[in-house]
């Protein structure tokens, strides 16, 4: 047995989400920025509350169980809220200072290793000793990642060996982003599906998605027709 | 074939994408509506995968970390849904954590979802099982939590004491048996540098535009398996044998992939046939 | 006290020892300094997750600086602001069940979740449109991009087992080794500008502006 509490969020999500889908009538409407405004009103307001509810349990609750060394980051962070005041902006340069130079410790510290040694020692693979698909695996490899990173070398002039390296490259590049375009397709669809399942299943919410369908398609098409879509629409 | 108006090849090379946008919408409900029930084959990343999964022990702590939107969990939630039964399988202890603000909703659909797994191996909140929260809005939380648990997790994510609760037994990054991380992107980098370049085992499931970015990590060592999205999530689903949201999607997987397929062709038959005629003719007209 | 927080020098020689004391004790393994360097970092947490306040104060201005002006659809703006606050206003009753929760699934949730998935939409045409075997280039991309579209579609990857091995190699050596080339590029660019910035040699980073460089 449905209840009304919801079937109201079927229904109010489904028309918000047509809403939303409606720009790709291809004209701006009133309805996407009704849907627009609500998503950011709504996210805006729950980014606030977990990023306030964060600094109580990290700072606020530490502190009063004892660890007064963390009031400095309670008044750390209210200096850094003066960045917006006109005449006391200086005051969050110290904290942005300590944030910034602790951020570069931590990225600095670990993407040497993650990002830059790591993947060069993995490039570094058998090239004669293997089984038949391993060894092409490995020289297909090798090859692809050194001549596509002689693609992007910008501070030298590319002739000679070096330019034919550099267009080897950009011909396995263009094969790699026809794979990667099939990647990326498959998890933007995958994300179309996995939304409009969670208004198909269970059956009695679809009567509630093809109706706010046709209802938001409707409403765009007679405002288009009666010339109110720019008037209601508002200023970018 | 018209030579004056460029006739089906002119529409061919020129038709309007709202009817992409139709067809596309179309065969992704239909077959969502009318399911037909389509047969997938299992890459051998899914199976690297579920073997990984297969090693865990009961009692293994296992950090279930949410790094996506909720629009990214309407792709992986296949993936994340079998990964979850799984873990309940094998009795081991969970903590949910996320870093983003609208996957706060997201464990309480996990744990509906495998309410009967859970309530079969008698899983209690607390013991076996914890809800974190909000604990990753930045690169900073991660690192601080990787080198001192309690120095930034303290309460549940309704404000109760963890104290008392199997993540006592947590200190640091070493303490973790398995960090298996559903993302989008946002703090999973993180992860990677500060639990999984420690040597904490970590496996990922990805959203489809990652994977060409996520395989390096997997491709020296230090992710344990890579599960890419939905298809994996769904290739996951047939190896449990527990069909879920994953494998009811396929069949309008298959068709979006046809469509775009069909649309593309279409578009390079009015390519040759029609724009690139006129090209030439422009350019003889112009010698 | 102003000249010394308007100092660069400063902030320069501030910035130098956090990152220091945040990176030398991940190499040194000092017991005493560890602890000291995660209670560094967890306070950079806390400040950082106090940032989000700037965002929404931006926000704030704009949307008052469009109702003021009255401009066309103001309404829109005030209606933003109104669901902001009453966000807060549920939030303070429960965040377990209520008018918070209904929110959560019945706006914010299917709202990001259009928000994404109509890149979906975007790409197939656009990819419909621009996709063409212009020249060599585009026809490799092509191809590349059907036979992995051919093996992810399962009712094909299925039944056509010849696409799996070419689709698998394509995925596993040039995707991923362009994966690999970006990332190596993104890091040294990223190492590159994370020690001119402690240097001192990006001011603006700091907020400093170009009439006090």
């Amino acid at each position: 047995m449905v209840d009304f509490i919801e079937i109201s969020v079927v229904a109010v999500g489904t028309f918000l989400a047509m809403c939303m889908f409606s720009t790709l009538y291809g004209k701006s409407s009133p309805l996407y920025a009704l849907a627009e405004e609500s998503y950011i009103g709504f996210a805006t307001g729950l980014t606030i509350i977990w990023n306030i509810d964060y600094i109580w349990k990290t700072g606020i609750v530490n502190i009063m169980a004892g660890d007064w060394v963390l009031l400095f980051s309670i008044l750390l962070g209210a200096m850094m809220l003066l960045r917006v005041h006109p005449k006391y902006g200086y005051v969050a340069r110290l904290p942005i200072a300590i944030v910034l130079g602790a951020q570069f410790g931590l990225s600095l510290r670990t993407v040497i290793f993650t990002g830059f040694i790591q993947q060069i020692s993995a490039t570094i693979v058998p090239l004669f000793t293997g089984s038949t698909q391993a060894l092409l695996y490995n020289w297909t490899i090798v090859i692809c990642v050194i001549f596509m990173l002689t693609f992007f070398f910008y501070t030298i002039e590319m002739e000679g060996a070096l330019g034919m390296s550099a267009k080897f490259g950009e011909y396995l590049l263009y094969i790699a982003f026809g794979t990667v375009f099939a990647q990326t397709f498959m998890g933007r669809l995958g994300l179309v599906i996995g939304f409009l399942q969670s208004y198909t299943i269970p059956d009695w919410k679809t009567p509630y998605l093809l109706a706010s369908m046709v209802l938001v398609l409707a409403l765009i098409m007679y405002m288009d027709r009666a010339g109110l879509l720019e008037k209601l629409t508002p200023e970018e | 074939m018209a030579k004056d108006n460029g006739g089906i090849l002119k529409w061919m090379a020129e038709y309007d994408r709202r009817y992409v946008y139709l067809a596309l919408f179309l065969v992704m409900v239909g077959p969502l509506l009318r399911p037909i029930g389509m047969p997938i084959s299992v890459s051998p990343d899914t199976r690297q995968y579920y073997q990984v999964l297969q090693q865990v022990q009961p009692g293994d702590k296992v950090f279930f970390t949410l790094n996506t939107e909720f629009s990214g969990y309407n792709e992986i939630q296949s993936g994340i849904i079998a990964t979850m039964r799984l873990l309940v399988e094998k009795n081991a202890r969970v903590a949910f954590g996320v870093a983003h603000v609208e996957a706060t909703v997201i464990p309480e659909l996990i744990v509906k979802a495998v309410q009967a797994e859970m309530t079969a191996n008698d899983y209690q909140y607390g013991r076996d099982y914890i809800i974190l929260g909000y604990i990753f809005p930045n690169e900073a939380a991660v690192a601080a939590g990787a080198q001192d648990f309690h120095s930034v997790v303290t309460q549940d994510w309704l404000g109760r004491p963890i104290a008392g609760t199997f993540l006592d037994e947590i200190d640091d990054w070493e303490d973790w048996d398995l960090i298996a991380d559903f993302t989008t992107g946002i703090a999973t980098s993180y992860l990677i540098n500060h639990y999984a370049l420690r040597g904490t085992p970590m496996i990922m499931n990805c959203i489809g535009v990652m994977i060409a970015s996520e395989k390096p990590y997997l491709d020296s060592g230090i992710l344990l398996a890579l599960l890419q999205s939905m298809r994996g999530g769904a290739e996951l689903e047939f190896l449990i044998g527990h069909p879920g949201p994953g494998l009811t999607a396929m069949d309008g997987f298959s068709f979006g992939h046809y469509a775009l397929i069909i649309f593309i062709l279409i578009g390079n038959v009015g390519y040759f046939g029609y724009t690139r005629q006129q090209q030439m003719k422009i350019s003889k007209e112009a010698k | 006290m102003a000249e010394i927080l308007k100092n660069r020098q400063l902030q320069i020689i501030v910035m130098m020892l956090s990152f220091l004391f945040v990176f030398l004790p991940y190499f040194l393994n000092v017991p005493q300094l560890n602890t000291a360097s995660t209670k560094l970092i967890t306070i950079t947490s806390i400040v950082t997750a106090f940032t989000i306040a700037l965002a929404v104060i931006a926000q704030f201005r704009r949307g008052m600086n469009i109702i003021n002006r009255r401009s066309r659809g103001w309404y829109f703006k005030a209606y933003m602001l109104v669901t902001l606050v009453l966000m807060l206003g549920f939030s303070l009753i429960s965040r377990e069940t209520g008018p918070y929760h209904w929110v959560m699934f019945a706006v914010v949730n299917p709202l990001s979740s259009v928000n994404y998935g109509i890149l979906a939409f975007y790409m197939a045409s656009t990819a419909a449109r621009a996709f063409r075997a212009r020249n060599t280039k585009a026809l490799m991309l092509l191809l590349s991009g059907f036979v992995v579209l051919i093996y992810q579609a399962p009712l094909t990857g299925a039944y056509f087992t010849g696409f799996e091995p070419i689709a698998l190699y394509l995925g596993s050596t040039f995707a991923m080794a362009a994966g690999r080339m970006f990332l190596i590029s993104v890091t040294v660019g990223a190492i590159v500008f994370g020690v001119r910035v402690i240097l001192g040699n990006e001011p603006s980073v700091l907020g400093i502006s170009k009439e006090e460089q």
